[in-house]
Order: C-alpha cells, then structure tokens, then sequence
C-alpha cells in the first residue's frame, strides 16, 4: 500500500481528476485526457498484474480498454455519485472479468455487462455528493487501521480478485476465518448502511 | 416495499471487487435492482474497493502504449455532454424483468421455454455457470408446494414475483436467500399469486420425500453435467 499523499493534497488531486473529465466530457479535450492517463495507466496496468502475475500483454489490454472506456464515456461519469477513481474502479473491474470471459477462463454465457450497473444510474439526490464524500472520508481514515490480516484479505479479493474459497486456500486458513475477517474489517470502516425503505 | 432478507456484508463485498463466479453475481444483481439499501452498500463497498485500486503501487507503462491508445481517439464513438439527463428510477421493483436478466428474457418471462417439473412447479434454465452452476427460474402456481429437498451444493435465490415461504420464513418479492446442503425445506408459494424465483445452484437439487423421490431423474434433465 502506498499512502504518501496528505489528506489535503488527495484532495486537490481528486478536484483535478474531476476537472479533467469534464474537459473530457466537454470539450473532447486530449491533454486533460493525459492528465488521466497518466495518473491511472500505471494503477490500472498494476491491477491487470496482481490477478494474472506476469500477464504483460493483458495488463496493456486492460489499461488501454478501460482508458478508451473513459474517452468513449466520459458524458455518462456523474460526479455526484462517485469519485473519478470509483468510477474508473468499477470500469476496471466489469473490465477485468471482460477479459478473462473472453480469454476462455470463464465458460459462461452470463455478460458481465448487464451486471454492475448501478454507478451508471443517474438518479438524482441531493445528499448523494455529501454521503458519497463522508463514505470516502470514513475509508481513507479507518482502513490504515485495520489490522494486517484484515488488510491482507480485502486486498486478496479486491485486487486479486480470488473468490473467498481461494484466498482460503492461498493463506491456509478455514473458510470461516476469511469471511468472518471481511465482515468484521467491514464494521470497524462503518460504511454500511441497514434497511433502507425501498 | 421493505426487502427483509439481504446478502451478508462478506458476500455483497465480494460481488463489488468482482471476485464472485458470475452465476452468482447475477443472482446478487437480480436484488441489488430491487433494493434500496444494497444499492448503497455496493456503492460504498465500491468506494472501497477504489481506496485499495488507488494505493497499490503503480505499475510502470510503456510509452509506446501511451501512443497506441492516443492514435485511437479520434476514431473513437464519442457523446458530449449534454445538459439533460435521462431519468432512471433507482428503484425497479414494480419492473417485470430486471436488467441483468434482459440478456436472458427480452420482454416477459412467458417467452421462456418452461418445463415441468411437478403438478405445482415449472423450470426454464436460462445457462450455466463457468463453475458448473445451474441458472435457471422457478414458477410455483399460487398456493403450490414444492416436494422435500435439499441440495448438493449452495443455492442462491432471488424473489422476482410474489413470494413463497418454508419452516425458516416468509419471501418476498426482492428478498435474496442462500441455502447450503445442510438444508431440507419445503417451500410453497403464497395463496395470492404465483411465484417466480432466480435460482442459481452449485450442483442440482435431491428430493428427499418419501412420495417425491420419484423426481429426482426428472429434475436432473434439466443439468448437463448430472
């Protein structure tokens, strides 16, 4: 993990990521377009690397994908929703599974992209950009806190994508200890919610 | 509507860092749709998954593929932004068939090829998992029950339409329930209408009544790898 940017200075970057996409979105602007790219290729090809060790080429093929992903839609980013980071996540993730869908590792015919869609909605509420922001604070301030095991397995399943049963297997530990580090790593970041009326 | 049943924080996190086997994710998107509250807790456990995306250490990257991806952008389809936006309900309960399933059933689940399985219940496998998993959607007639069983393997399920209740409680539209092989229920749709349900099952169902035993061949039609 590398954190060494201060609080304030994560959040001029985050401004500027977010003026970038609406130069994007607006202007079809190449240099903002830079700007992103070279802040998020080398996170997104590090992603590809940390699922397919090695995988040089897929790295490549993933970053460009989701980099044109942004080009392409940059309109439908709704910066009361999500971060540019979130937004560019949930790309790599849909993305990544893509991938390995169409590399043969996945033999199903589900799409991954009729899944996931929920970044996407445009619903309207006014508290969105606040909670959203709260949510992100409450992250960045609690998840250095947790304990390494805890670190150690969301990183597992978030970065490397394994299923819990894998990074079960990976850490010789019961199935039970990985779900049970995940739920409790959860609780202490306090970013859940409980029963919302529908 | 109140969805009372939600998948665990483990299982909905898992689904976020796109780590969960696609069969299943799609049974967890099939609730997501319906319900308020895990709508918000993806977004947020999204959030998280961004935190981790942005504090791995960077990769370094070639400048030839900088220049490959710039040389695309000017033949790339492009929207610009628009003021208005087009208005999408966060909510999609009173919607026939959610959007995950559209890849699946275009308009209406009657287009679907249902066979039977009992007097009460009818099946349409919609496809398979890469784990083997089975996708299919179960109909119970209002009132219908549905024979003893257990399974070999997890079965997730999502309530579509009406709902159905077993020794363990009510379902209802939207609720979302995983059942491990340790479990013999019997489950049977309420009075007032019939019941739909996505099921996604890691190894096919065993009926184990005495008088409906009998169905088990039948049922393991409906699974290639049984």
């Amino acid at each position: 993990m590398v954190s060494s940017l201060t609080e304030e200075e994560q959040i001029a970057l985050q401004h500027k990521m977010r003026q970038c996409m609406q130069k994007v979105a607006q202007h079809r602007d190449k240099e903002a377009f830079g700007v992103l790219f070279d802040h998020f290729a080398p996170l997104l090809r590090s992603f590809s690397l940390a699922r397919e060790p090695g995988a040089s080429l897929m790295a490549d093929e993933l970053t460009q994908v989701v980099l044109l992903k942004v080009w392409e839609k940059a309109h439908t980013y709704n910066s009361d929703k999500a971060s540019v980071s979130t937004w560019i996540y949930t790309l790599a993730r849909n993305s990544r599974i893509d991938l390995l869908r169409r590399s043969g590792r996945y033999t199903t015919e589900i799409d991954p992209e009729y899944l996931w869609q929920e970044t996407e909605d445009e619903s309207t509420d006014p508290f969105l950009d606040v909670q959203q922001k709260r949510a992100e604070k409450s992250i960045a301030d609690a998840f250095e806190h947790l304990s390494i095991d805890q670190r150690q397995v969301l990183t597992k399943v978030y970065l490397e994508g394994k299923t819990h049963q894998e990074s079960a297997e990976e850490l010789a530990l019961p199935l039970g200890t990985i779900k049970s580090r995940i739920r409790l790593a959860l609780k202490k970041l306090q970013i859940l919610v409980r029963n919302q009326p529908c | 509507m109140l969805i009372h049943h939600h998948p665990t924080d483990e299982l909905l996190s898992a689904y976020c860092a796109g780590s969960l086997p696609l069969s299943q994710a799609l049974c967890l998107s099939a609730h997501i749709e319906m319900c308020k509250t895990c709508q918000t807790n993806s977004q947020r456990l999204s959030q998280l998954g961004a935190y981790i995306f942005n504090h791995t250490k960077p990769a370094t990257v070639n400048n030839d593929l900088k220049e490959k991806i710039f040389s695309q952008l000017d033949q790339r389809p492009y929207h610009l932004k628009t003021t208005e936006r087009k208005s999408m309900a966060a909510g999609h309960a009173s919607a026939e068939v959610p959007k995950c399933l559209k890849q699946f059933v275009a308009s209406n689940y009657d287009e679907l090829n249902w066979h039977r399985v009992s007097f009460a219940i009818r099946q349409a496998n919609i496809c398979t998992g890469g784990n083997g998993a089975q996708v299919s959607l179960m109909r119970i007639k209002a009132g219908g029950k549905a024979g003893l069983h257990t399974h070999m393997g997890n079965e997730f399920t999502t309530v579509l339409k009406g709902a159905f209740s077993d020794e363990s409680g009510l379902f209802q539209q939207g609720d979302f329930v995983v059942r491990d092989s340790q479990h013999k229920h019997r489950p049977a749709a309420t009075k007032d209408s019939e019941c739909i349900c996505l099921t996604v099952l890691e190894a096919p169902i065993q009926f184990t009544g005495y008088f409906t035993r009998w169905l088990n061949p039948l049922l393991r039609r409906g699974y290639p790898s049984a």
